[in-house]
């Protein structure tokens, strides 16, 4: 008798609880990403080619995350249309110093000097990098609010609240031809996303991915727009 | 009993407490990669002073923290490594050594001027930076002074990935390989040693206008840049 009147009332627990929880769990899994290209020239890649991704440098103000190129670096090379990735840094140190952050080239136009260093041509055939993938970009904390506090004694302790936080992760990869030596165009991505923590008792974090759904995003559309000759 | 059990607790928490209050970062095994360059025809000596061999700089930081960074020898060997990729031929040589007796056609003598460094807690952002400022002073064969050129280098490492020592160790480290990078790229253009073929500066040249005419003239104008450069960072 006990066991039932126990199970009816954590049942209507749960029923006052769903209402509360449910939408914070839809709303968490809605975050909204926009994802661009522009094309300038016709791209494509051969068997035995390559890319290679290097963060813009902070000489220039880029804060990208070595996480997040890592985590573009790893979809690039997985999946349908997997593309070798040669590791960026295998890449910056083949062919230093002229890809550590106060040396490397900003512009696609620099490229027919670099290629004359002495050494640099050979290094990047010996490597097979056709395209080189350079990406900006970070993930802001836009917005925010909400409060929660915490309480702990002897009987036990919990929390009560509500917070929100809404992160954008915004990024650009912009795509150069080392056989053309000129750019073939930029990729962007753009998510945004909300995350919440409501708390009764016990603290339920629903977490809106921005960053690795930016990651995911931008690797799609790198490898369409790598692999894919839309000028054809 | 009791003794020793309050020995074992109390002394890790000691030195645990300690620890929160400093740090050391040691940069011993720093390693450069081979560089992309082509040799300048010229065999030249290097001499590294004490200070800069066993380079350590300390700081207390405005949270209170004390951060000791010690560079041990990885200038000395930063800066061997680099100049046997450039030249046809190096020696190193100890301070008392007179160049006048060496079949070389030049010396460098490269030093710190300063070493500046930021932590989270100063910058407000996430991010460990590095500041060296290293000087190289360039002397013919006679052991005139040809060129003087200083270098202002930078590292930046974000710090919460890999944690606050590690992240200082790396912004030191690409503090370093960035004046390598300046080195090899601009050396030559900065101060003219590649004009150091055994000809030493004839005695009507002064030294201030050996200077004038080459490396010191140019030496604001890669100041200026450097440190716009690093104002961005």
């Amino acid at each position: 008798m006990e066991l039932v009147r126990y199970i009816n009332v954590r049942t209507s627990m749960l029923g006052k609880l769903l209402p509360l929880v449910l939408p914070c769990v839809v709303m968490a899994a809605c975050s909204t990403a926009r994802i661009e290209d522009t094309r300038q020239t016709a791209t494509g890649i051969h068997a035995g080619e390559s890319v290679v991704i290097i963060p813009r440098s902070y000489h220039l103000g880029n804060e990208t995350e070595e996480k997040f190129i890592k985590c573009v670096a790893s979809a690039l090379g997985r999946g349908s249309s997997a593309l070798r990735v040669v590791p960026t840094n295998e890449f910056v140190d083949a062919l230093f110093p002229l890809f550590e952050p106060r040396t490397q080239p900003s512009d696609s136009k620099e490229l027919p000097d670099l290629l004359e260093w002495p050494g640099v041509a050979e290094m990047i055939a010996d490597k097979g990098v056709r395209y080189l993938i350079w990406i900006d970009g970070d993930t802001e904390k836009v917005a925010g609010g909400g409060s929660m506090s915490c309480a702990a004694g002897p009987g036990g302790g919990g929390c009560f609240g509500f917070a929100w936080w809404q992160n954008d992760s915004n990024y650009e990869a912009a795509v150069w031809d080392l056989t053309a030596l000129e750019s073939a165009g930029t990729v962007s991505a753009d998510v945004s996303g909300t995350s919440y923590l409501p708390a009764l008792v016990i603290p339920i974090p629903l977490i809106a991915r921005t960053r690795a759904k930016a990651c995911k995003r931008l690797a799609d559309q790198l490898k369409t727009f790598i692999v894919t000759d839309e000028s054809t | 009993m009791i003794l020793s059990t309050f020995k074992a607790i109390s002394i890790p928490v000691f030195l645990a407490a300690l620890g929160a209050c400093s740090s050391q970062v040691t940069v011993h095994d720093l390693s450069i990669p081979d560089p992309l360059v082509e040799k300048i025809p010229i065999s030249i000596a290097v001499k590294f002073p004490d200070v800069f061999e066993h380079f350590v700089h300390e700081e207390q930081v405005i949270d209170k923290k004390k951060w000791t960074l010690d560079l041990g020898r990885s200038n000395a060997l930063l800066f061997t490594k680099l100049f046997h990729a450039m030249f046809n031929d190096l020696t190193v040589v100890d301070d008392d050594v007179d160049i006048r007796d060496m079949p070389i056609d030049a010396l460098i003598e490269p030093s710190i001027d300063a070493f500046e460094f930021s932590v989270p807690g100063q910058s407000l952002t996430s991010s460990f930076a590095v500041w060296i400022r290293y000087r190289i002073k360039i002397f013919d064969s006679e052991g005139n002074q040809f060129a003087n050129w200083p270098i202002s280098a930078y590292g930046k490492s974000l710090g919460t990935a890999i944690g606050g020592n590690e992240a200082l160790k790396r912004a030191a480290v690409l503090a370093m390989r960035d004046a390598a990078a300046l080195i090899i790229m601009r050396m030559d253009k900065a101060t003219g040693i590649s004009k150091l073929s055994r000809q030493p500066l004839s005695s009507g040249t002064s030294n201030s206008e050996a200077e004038l005419a080459g490396p010191v003239k140019e030496e604001p104008q890669i100041t200026a840049s450097v440190d716009t450069t690093d104002g961005t960072g």
